[in-house]
């Protein structure tokens, strides 16, 4: 009897163990998954052009999930990036060339728009710490706020962009990639750097691992959580740059939907909604796997708001497998 | 007066100094007519605040609602010609089923409930997409003979208001005459402790997600019943002011504190500031705006801070 349970025992350590050692290498695994069962099917998948479209598709979704995920790291959470998408974009396309004023602006409206961006996320840090409030609520909040004075300003219009440079982004070509390609490649080599070396990249792990932990050692967490959320909040800004780029206008319900795109990429790549597990390499490959997903779907003829309900199961799939079921006694 | 009893009251005479200063500006502000239109205005957003009041309690939050009720408008407009009067239940159920999944995702499968319900309302949203082909579906003649039950009134009392009365009354019960309503209020006081006692956590808090999803379900009929149609993004723009209209009420977001009666006084604060920004002319798009600063100072001030050492 304590032999078999011994054997037991040794074949379920051995079965957690190489679940440990793959763990890291799922989502990539399942990202190569994806791609052979789609050429598999459809060999049009394989080609230059189809990838083009792909990263074109996954340039946006990755800046917001660039953001989003250093406030997953913490193990906070942020709803706000559909606000702040929609009323980057509304600002933006009043500050530069438009249809609807004389302000040209150009660059400088651009950058004015990443400390608006700054701006809104900061809000939601000192709220979030000053009040000791939890981020899903703040940033709840702060989604309806920033739709909300978003539109007000646009009063229901929709503004046309007409600065070439901004428009450029998401028209022009370099190397056979639109601009805002490299604008997201950009993006995330910046969040990789702020990730691997420096002060606030370890920081952020750090409160993800143990809060009091990290608190006790000396760092101020609170200042910590501020300034990602104000990161957080110029990546969405950033993203909502691209997003009036591509539609080549800004109007109230530019961020929907946007939301659940990025989280669903975020958690599916691998980084763990409790903090401390992932980065801002895994949210990379999820994006992949979301947006390979849905263009393997297009070119299957699957109709698009099945996407959505696949999201939807992805996101429930992906944190179910990722929860350490020890550590997560008090789910809430 | 300690903090507690400070809390209770709060949201009350918040009501009747909005009331007051609205009034003072506005005159025909408290004519019956008026208040009858707000008090059926506030018929949906109260049956949508009360099923998620039972989450909150435990706890937990629902961020599908609105999509579970854009989902149960969809089904209604569909089903109505080849059931009539029997596709209104079927919403209900249809609400209680998606509530059913977040339930499973949150409990079984120890989600954390945002998320859960984030996905969960995706997956309603794509359902609803797929089912109405992203069109609004408009009640045709026929049809809007079925409707009478919400739309209409009797003795001078709009439908609406009826129904969410009958909804507070089914909702008292449910609280105070139940086991489930003891026992939520119990877990959200304090889960470890509810757990050790025998309470079986993972049952109450399923159920108490089933009932938030029927809500929804019976919120999205309604709708559908007064706009005469049924669309994917019907409820869009109720996520907020329900969720608002519990916490305003003086329901905590911690657990534990809380009750149906408050997210009626939390509903209707939402109303009178509704009506009375319209009133002042305030742009619409600002009163979003002004619901998610309600909502955040709302939660500032309810919450138990001891029970959250460290806020994530």
């Amino acid at each position: 009897m304590a032999e078999a349970a011994t054997i037991g025992d040794g074949r379920a350590a051995g079965w957690k163990k190489l679940r440990r050692r793959l763990a890291p290498w799922a989502p990539l695994l399942v990202l190569l998954a994806l791609c052979i069962a789609i050429a598999l099917v459809n060999g049009r998948f394989v080609s230059l052009r189809n990838f083009a479209r792909i990263a074109d598709a996954a340039s946006i979704p990755l800046v917001l999930g660039l953001g989003v995920t250093f406030v997953i790291l913490m193990g906070s959470i942020d709803l706000s990036m559909e606000g702040v998408v929609a009323f980057a974009a509304i600002i933006l396309c009043l500050l530069v060339a438009n249809g609807a004023n004389a302000n040209d602006f150009g660059l400088l409206g651009a950058l004015a728009v990443l400390v608006i961006g700054a701006a809104m996320g900061f809000a939601n840090g000192i709220v979030h710490v000053g009040l000791q409030i939890p981020s899903f609520m703040v940033t709840l909040g702060m989604w309806f706020v920033g739709i909300g004075i978003g539109n007000a300003i646009l009063g229901g219009i929709q503004v046309r962009v007409n600065d070439p440079l901004i428009r450029a982004l998401a028209l022009e070509q370099f190397l056979g990639l639109k601009f805002q390609v490299w604008l997201a490649l950009g993006a995330l080599a910046v969040a990789w750097v702020v990730q691997e070396h420096t002060r606030l990249g370890r920081y952020i792990f750090a409160i993800g691992g143990g809060e009091d932990l990290a608190r006790l050692s000396g760092i101020r967490t609170g200042l910590v959580r501020i300034a990602t959320f104000t990161m957080a909040g110029v990546f969405y800004a950033l993203a909502g740059i691209m997003a009036a780029a591509q539609q080549g206008s800004a109007f109230a319900l530019i961020g929907g939907g946007r939301l659940f795109t990025a989280i669903t990429a975020v958690v599916v790549g691998g980084t763990a909604l409790w903090g401390g597990q992932g980065g801002v390499l895994n949210t990379l490959i999820g994006v992949l796997i979301v947006v390979v997903l849905a263009n393997g779907m297009v070119l299957m003829g699957v109709s698009p708001y099945v996407q959505q309900i696949v999201q939807g199961l992805l996101i429930i799939a992906a944190v179910a497998l990722s929860v350490d079921r020890m550590r997560a006694k008090l789910v809430k | 007066m300690n903090r507690d009893t400070l809390r209770q009251l709060m949201p009350i005479v918040t009501l009747v100094v909005l009331v007051v200063l609205v009034a003072a500006f506005q005159p025909s502000f408290v004519n019956p007519a008026t208040l009858l239109g707000m008090a059926s205005d506030t018929a949906t957003l109260f049956v949508l605040g009360m099923g998620v009041t039972f989450v909150i309690m435990l706890g937990g939050i629902d961020l599908s609602i609105q999509s579970v009720a854009s989902l149960a408008s969809v089904a209604v407009a569909l089903l109505i010609t080849p059931l009539g009067y029997l596709a209104f239940p079927v919403a209900v159920l249809v609400g209680a089923l998606a509530g059913l999944l977040s339930g499973i995702a949150h409990v079984q499968l120890k989600i954390p409930s945002f998320i859960a319900t984030l996905a969960v309302g995706g997956v309603a949203a794509g359902v609803a997409l797929l089912l109405a082909d992203a069109q609004a579906i408009t009640l045709g003649e026929v049809e809007r003979g079925y409707v009478g039950w919400i739309t209409g009134t009797s003795l001078g009392i709009p439908h609406e208001v009826l129904i969410a009365l009958v909804v507070l009354a089914l909702g008292t019960v449910v609280q105070h005459y139940t086991a489930f309503g003891r026992y939520s209020q119990a877990i959200g006081a304090g889960e470890p402790a509810a757990h050790a006692a025998g309470i079986r956590v993972g049952l109450h808090k399923t159920i108490a997600c089933m009932l938030s999803g029927a809500a929804a379900g019976l919120a999205g009929a309604i709708l559908a019943g007064r706009l005469a149609s049924g669309s994917p993004t019907l409820a869009d723009q109720l996520l907020l002011p329900a969720i608002a209209a519990v916490i305003v009420g003086g329901t905590a977001i911690t657990g534990g504190v809380g009750s149906v009666w408050r997210t009626l006084v939390g509903a209707l604060i939402i109303t009178v500031v509704r009506s009375g920004m319209t009133f002042l002319n305030v742009d619409i798009f600002i009163q979003q705006s002004v619901f998610g600063a309600m909502l955040v100072i709302a939660v500032a001030l309810t919450i138990d801070r001891s029970k959250i050492p460290i806020v994530k």
